[in-house]
């Protein structure tokens, strides 16, 4: 490593000197030591890497075109997160197209940050559950309305041994009560919100909360008759 | 923004703009639609408006669109081909970039010192793109493309150019720009207009002609079907008659560009009144001085006044009593434009009471108003002086949009073929080894336009010396480039007795260009060819000499002068002049004017191939390294193209068929039918080498707050 040093560094000099290097076999971009023998074509994980950043790039493009064809203007800077062009609208916004749009992918599914992920997660477990209904009163020979103690004990009990409780199947009034409580709360707030809120996307967004709430209290109501 | 390298910095931005564009390119392109800041919506095909369309402030993007307008100006044609190619050629680069960075091992290297060799690295490669496009690329095309050219001409001497071809190469043209349901209308207008503005005679100055003028040759009107545009006699100037009288028999006319009325005082004198009577007195006078002369002007059979200022009422008045029409406030062009076709230069009113005769008055055919949905315009008849016959297109559609947008079209159609009849200049350099080539001199150029083709800098040579040519100019007359136009179609509502009709009709070909007939054409002609090259060689008798390393004087002597065009161009030459240098020659030499290829990605596959030969047998891996990354952008065209079709016409299968074919010397068989000049290819590629070197050059790029301007010469954002 150590006498490459030098050596690269005075062919480099060459190269700041202009001099035309047309004796050297290669492009001279840093000198005799790179030819073409030291390139290896690249491994499979790489090309899927390769790949995976080269589709990206075309979304990102596709995206940017669009919105130069709706009347955005093409800024002369980057962004600072992930270095794409940023573009402007007529209200004066900087959009960048890759950190609002394009990753923005991933965050979707992720109930932390987003509510209707949580709300179609909370929904997914309760068809789980319900579907779990029958199953749990099979075995047991019970007059036609089962108790739903019963099975909803054999359901939670199930449910306990594969993940997370499901909270819309509440095995007594308590938790029914309190989610009760907490639907409510949520929709009051929601409300709150949707009156305050002068965003088209916001005001959508509350309205779904707003929907998914009510779903859960109907629900809610159903089970506890 | 600072450190990042031009390509970096510059890919983005024309991935952007070719996902753009690459949806309406071609045939099967699709309109975009277009919001422009102004709240405006655009709806074109046209690469070059949908690029001036956007608002773009990065400084890079800027300059793309600025070299894609200064090319489209002068040539009409590629404007999306031309993003599509920066952008492969771009990719390229990077990929190259990126390999060479893992490989590097840059733990010692700071970001400074590490910015500053990258910079030097792309000088680097610009310095040997512009090498290799100054001196290679030209050669190859010479050398192994020139070989596929056909021409459009249907005849080998004389360049007499038939409809059917034309059309071809107009719908091919116009499909790519103009909606579906309108291409063929519009390739049939324009192939109509050609032929009628053309006499026997005409050449280049015609295209010049039209093309410098269009504006003022066409009138645009709202609200009718587009199947409604018609070609009109004469000339149609876009505004009203101030006075009209009708007037026939023999009628003249006069241009004026200043008041007829004479001022009380002219700049740099002093009028001073004392009196009301002498008020009086002088207002009589200017009365009776323009009455004076309006009377002269009708003595002298002037019954049509044009006029570029706005004419007092008493002037309207006295031209209304001696029966002479009034048109006033014509616009500058359409003033120089009438100069240009009668050769009238304009009338100054005579200061004194002399009534001498008025030279500059010309012969008109006849004046009349024309009314067109409800706007009234002057439809003149003149007797054109040069070799243009002017005519007038009428332009109709639903809405103004379009309109512009088949105005656009038939503009830059008029450019296209203005670059296609001139001969493309080619200069390289090869590396010859014996010294014996001494006979390939001689022969006079073909015509004496020059085209844009960029020095080599080298002290290769490109044009004749003004020595040799002052010498030869007889002989250089003889070989004008002049057209002979003439059509085979019946022409059924125009005003015939201005065309002069061939009296010999011509067998035109086959109206599908296949190469393999044109092959079997030529291997006919070859043989003539060669033949007259080689009794050129034997019979003339030149003497040369070499002054210094660099120039050549050549006297032609017992010159027999040739038009060696050709259908498909073996020996497309027509000036070689060599340098005998001692291992390196320095080569000029020419595509002939009408050569073409067909459409569908002909010149790119072609090119290609070759260039990947090339890039084989080089030595040097900056040459080659530069050929594989030119040949690998250029099937970017083709891909683009044949990107819908699946099955056996898929991208795939034809470049197969295509290489296959061209390794084993067969003709390449094309499924489309159009045509495509070569010139313009070849410009567009020079152009987009040279926009690459541009970028390649910019070391770093400072954002400055400024409102975007459309003229932006002096950039400062630019540091070189």
């Amino acid at each position: 490593m150590e006498g490459a040093e030098p050596q690269r560094r005075a062919l480099r000099l060459d190269v700041i000197s202009g001099e035309p290097s047309g004796g050297h076999g290669n492009m001279a971009l840093n000198g005799a030591e790179v030819d073409d023998f030291s390139w290896e074509p690249p491994t499979e994980a790489e090309t899927k890497v390769l790949q995976a950043r080269r589709e990206r790039q075309d979304r990102i493009s596709r995206l940017m075109g669009d919105y130069l064809l709706r009347g955005y203007r093409m800024l002369g800077e980057t962004c600072a997160d992930c270095g794409t062009i940023l573009l402007q609208d007529k209200q004066r916004k900087i959009y960048c197209v890759a950190c609002q749009e394009l990753d923005s992918d991933v965050d979707k599914d992720n109930p932390a940050l987003n509510a209707q992920a949580a709300l179609s997660q909370a929904r997914e477990h309760q068809l789980a559950s319900a579907s779990e209904v029958p199953l749990g009163s099979r075995p047991a020979p019970q007059p036609p309305v089962p108790r739903p103690e019963h099975c909803e004990g054999a359901a939670a009990g199930l449910k306990a041994a594969q993940g997370p409780p499901p909270p819309a199947v509440p095995p007594n009034a308590d938790v029914m009560a309190c989610t009760q409580t907490a639907l409510l709360q949520k929709l009051t707030w929601a409300s709150a919100e949707l009156g305050a809120s002068t965003s088209l996307e916001t005001s959508i967004q509350l309205c779904g909360l707003i929907r998914a709430c009510a779903e859960a209290l109907r629900s809610l109501q159903q089970l506890q008759h | 923004m600072a450190g990042a390298g031009s390509v970096k910095a510059a890919l983005p931005v024309t991935e952007a703009l070719e996902a753009i564009v690459s949806c309406c390119v071609g045939p099967e392109g699709r309109q975009v639609l277009c919001t422009k800041p102004t709240g405006e919506v655009l709806l074109s095909r046209n690469g070059g408006r949908l690029l001036e369309a956007l608002h773009l402030e990065h400084p890079i993007a800027r300059m793309i669109v600025d070299c894609v307008s200064s090319h489209l100006k002068k040539t009409g044609d590629g404007a999306k081909t031309f993003i599509i190619y920066l952008c492969r050629l771009l990719r390229g680069l990077h990929a190259i970039a990126e390999r060479e960075k893992d490989s590097l091992m840059c733990e010692n290297i700071q970001t400074y010192g590490r910015h500053w060799k990258n910079c030097c690295q792309w000088k680097f490669i610009s310095q040997a793109l512009l090498t290799f496009q100054t001196q290679v690329l030209d050669g190859i095309m010479d050398q192994y493309l020139s070989r596929h050219f056909l021409s459009i001409f249907s005849s080998a001497k004389e360049r007499t150019l038939c409809r059917s071809s034309l059309m071809l190469l107009l719908e091919a043209y116009f499909c790519g720009r103009v909606g579906r349901n309108n291409h063929k209308f519009i390739s049939q207008l324009m192939c109509d207009y050609f032929f009628k503005c053309m006499t026997c005679k005409s050449g280049i100055d015609v295209f010049e002609l039209v093309d410098d003028c269009f504006v003022e040759l066409n009138v645009g009107v709202t609200g009718f079907p587009v199947s409604d545009s018609r070609i009109i006699a004469g000339l149609v100037l876009q505004k009203d008659f101030s006075m009209y009288c009708p007037a026939d028999g023999d009628i003249r006319m006069v241009i004026v560009t200043e008041t007829i009325q004479p001022l009380f005082s002219t700049s740099g004198s002093e009028f001073i009144l004392n009196s009301e009577a002498q008020f009086q007195t002088s207002q009589f006078w200017i009365i009776e001085k323009t009455k004076a002369i309006m009377k002269h002007l009708r003595s002298q059979n002037v019954k049509l006044l044009l006029s570029s200022v706005r004419q007092p009422d008493l002037v309207i008045y006295y031209a209304g009593v001696n029966g002479i029409s009034v048109v006033e406030c014509l616009s500058s062009e359409e003033i120089s434009l009438i100069q240009r076709i009668i050769g009238l230069s304009p009338f100054v009113p005579p200061h004194a009471f002399s009534q001498c005769e008025i030279s500059n008055t010309a012969p008109v055919k006849f004046c009349k108003p024309l009314i067109l949905r409800s706007r009234r315009y002057v439809h003149l008849g003149l007797i054109s002086t040069c070799t243009f016959i002017p005519h007038c297109i009428v332009l109709c559609g639903p809405v103004q949009g379009l309109i512009e947008q088949h105005e656009d079209a038939l503009h830059g159609a008029f450019k296209m073929l203005r670059q296609l009849f001139k001969d493309l200049d080619l200069n390289y350099v090869t590396q010859t080894n014996d010294q014996n080539d001494t006979a390939s001199l001689f022969i006079c150029k073909n015509s004496g336009e020059s085209s844009q083709v960029p020095d080599a800098g080298n002290g290769s040579l490109q044009k004749p010396y003004p020595d040799t040519v002052a010498e030869n100019k007889d002989e250089l007359e003889k070989t004008q480039t002049y057209l002979k136009a003439y059509s085979n179609l019946a022409i059924s509502d125009v005003e015939l007795e201005t065309y002069t009709p061939y009296s010999t009709p011509k067998l035109t070909p086959a109206d599908t260009f296949r190469t393999d007939e044109m092959l079997r054409c030529l291997s006919l002609e070859e043989n003539r060819l060669i033949g007259d090259y080689e009794a050129l060689l034997k019979s003339s008798s030149t003497a040369y000499s070499i002054r210094g390393n660099s120039r050549i004087e050549i006297c032609y002597e017992n010159l027999q002068v040739t038009n060696i065009t050709g259908k498909g161009g073996l020996l497309p030459v027509s000036c070689k002049l060599q340098n005998m240098g001692a291992s390196q020659s320095y080569l000029s030499s020419s595509v002939p004017a009408g050569c073409v290829l067909p459409v569908g990605g002909n010149f790119e596959i072609l090119l290609h191939y070759y260039l990947l030969n090339y890039a084989k047998k080089c030595h040097q891996s900056e040459e080659t390294m530069v050929s594989m990354i030119i040949a690998n952008a250029l099937l970017g065209i083709p891909k683009v193209l044949y990107k819908s079709k699946t099955g056996k016409d898929s991208f795939p299968h034809m470049y197969i068929r295509a290489v296959h074919a061209l390794q084993t010397n067969q003709p390449i068989v094309s499924s489309q039918t159009g045509l495509e000049s070569v010139t313009g290819k070849c410009q567009l590629l020079t152009s987009v080498l040279q926009c690459l070197t541009k970028i390649l050059t910019i070391d770093l790029v400072i954002p400055v707050k400024r409102h975007p301007q459309k003229v932006h010469s002096q950039d400062s954002e630019d540091e070189l």
